[in-house]
C-alpha cells in the first residue's frame, strides 16, 4: 500500500513538475521566476495540514490516552516542519529578485518563522523525554498551542500591513488567478499531498516500530 | 522584469534535495527497524 503511493507520489511529482514548467505560462509581471509559487504554496498548504493533524492526534491523545494518536501526531509533525522549512526558504529565495531582499520582518514571514520553531521545538521536546507516556503528554500540550499559530499564519495579512501579497487562494474573495496558472498550483498541491501523505505513512510506520522495540 | 532562472532552479533544486534526502531518511529508518523490505 505505501509502495503504491509512493509510486502515485512519483508520478504527481513528475506531472507537477511538467505543469510548472511546460504548461503554465510565463507570469506577465513577474517573469518565470513566479515558477517557485509551484513549490512554495502546496509546500505551505501541506504544512498546514500537517499541523492540522498534529492537532488532531495530540486532541486524540489527551481524550483517550491511546499511543496511536501520539504516533499520528508526531508522524504529521516531522514532515510539517519540512514543508515549513521548505516554504520560508523558497518565499526567501523567490522575494531576493521580486522583493529586492531575501527576508524582512513582515508579519506572514515572522509567523511562519515563529510556526517553524516552535514545531522545531515541538520534536525537540519529545527529544528530550524518554517516559512515553509523558513524552505525548507534554507534545500534546505544545501540538495543540503550535496550531493556535496557523490561522495567524494565514491570516497575518489581512490583520497586519504586509509586504507578502495577500491570500489569492483560501481567501474569502473569488481567486483571480488565471485557469492555467490555478491548474497547475492544484496539481502541485496534490503532488505535494500526496507526498506528504507518504512521508505520514512512513514516518507512522517507524513510530509503531520503535514503540514495538521499546514494549 | 529578468526572469531569474538562476532563482528558480535553486528553490527547486533545494526542494529536491530536502525531500529526496528525508525520502532516503525514513526507508533507511523503517529497514533498521526490521520494517517492510529487510530479509529476516
Amino acid at each position: 500500500m505505501t509502495r503504491a503511493l509512493g509510486w502515485l507520489t512519483a508520478l504527481a511529482l513528475i506531472a507537477g513538475l511538467g505543469a510548472a514548467f511546460g504548461y503554465a505560462p510565463r507570469e506577465a509581471a513577474q517573469g518565470n521566476v513566479q515558477r517557485i509559487m509551484y513549490l512554495h504554496v502546496p509546500a505551505v498548504l501541506t504544512a498546514y495540514l500537517a499541523f492540522a493533524l498534529v492537532l488532531a492526534g495530540s486532541l486524540g491523545y489527551l481524550f483517550t490516552r491511546r499511543m496511536g494518536w501520539d504516533r499520528l501526531a508526531v508522524a504529521a509533525a516531522e514532515p510539517g516542519v519540512l514543508f515549513t522549512g521548505l516554504t520560508i526558504v523558497s518565499g526567501s529565495i523567490w522575494g531576493k529578485p521580486t522583493w529586492g531582499t531575501w527576508w524582512t520582518w513582515d508579519a506572514r514571514l515572522t509567523s511562519t518563522a515563529v510556526l517553524f520553531l516552535v514545531y522545531v521545538g515541538y520534536l525537540l521536546l519529545r527529544g528530550m523525554v524518554d517516559e512515553p507516556d509523558r513524552r505525548a503528554r507534554y507534545a500534546a500540550v505544545v501540538g495543540i498551542l503550535g496550531a493556535a499559530n496557523i490561522p495567524i499564519v494565514h491570516f497575518s495579512v489581512k490583520w497586519w500591513r504586509a509586504l507578502h501579497q495577500p491570500s489569492t487562494i483560501l481567501g474569502p474573495e473569488p481567486s483571480p488567478i488565471a485557469a492555467p496558472i490555478a491548474l497547475t498550483l492544484l496539481v502541485n498541491w496534490v503532488a505535494f499531498t500526496l507526498l506528504f501523505l507518504y512521508f505520514l505513512a512512513r514516518r507512522a510506520e517507524i513510530a509503531r516500530l520503535e514503540d514495538s522495540h521499546a514494549g | 522584469m529578468p526572469d531569474n532562472w538562476g532563482y528558480v532552479f535553486a528553490a527547486y533544486a533545494l526542494a529536491a534535495i530536502a525531500l529526496g534526502a528525508y525520502w532516503r531518511r525514513l526507508a533507511r529508518r523503517v529497514k533498521s527497524l526490521g520494517g517492510p523490505g529487510r530479509p529476516e
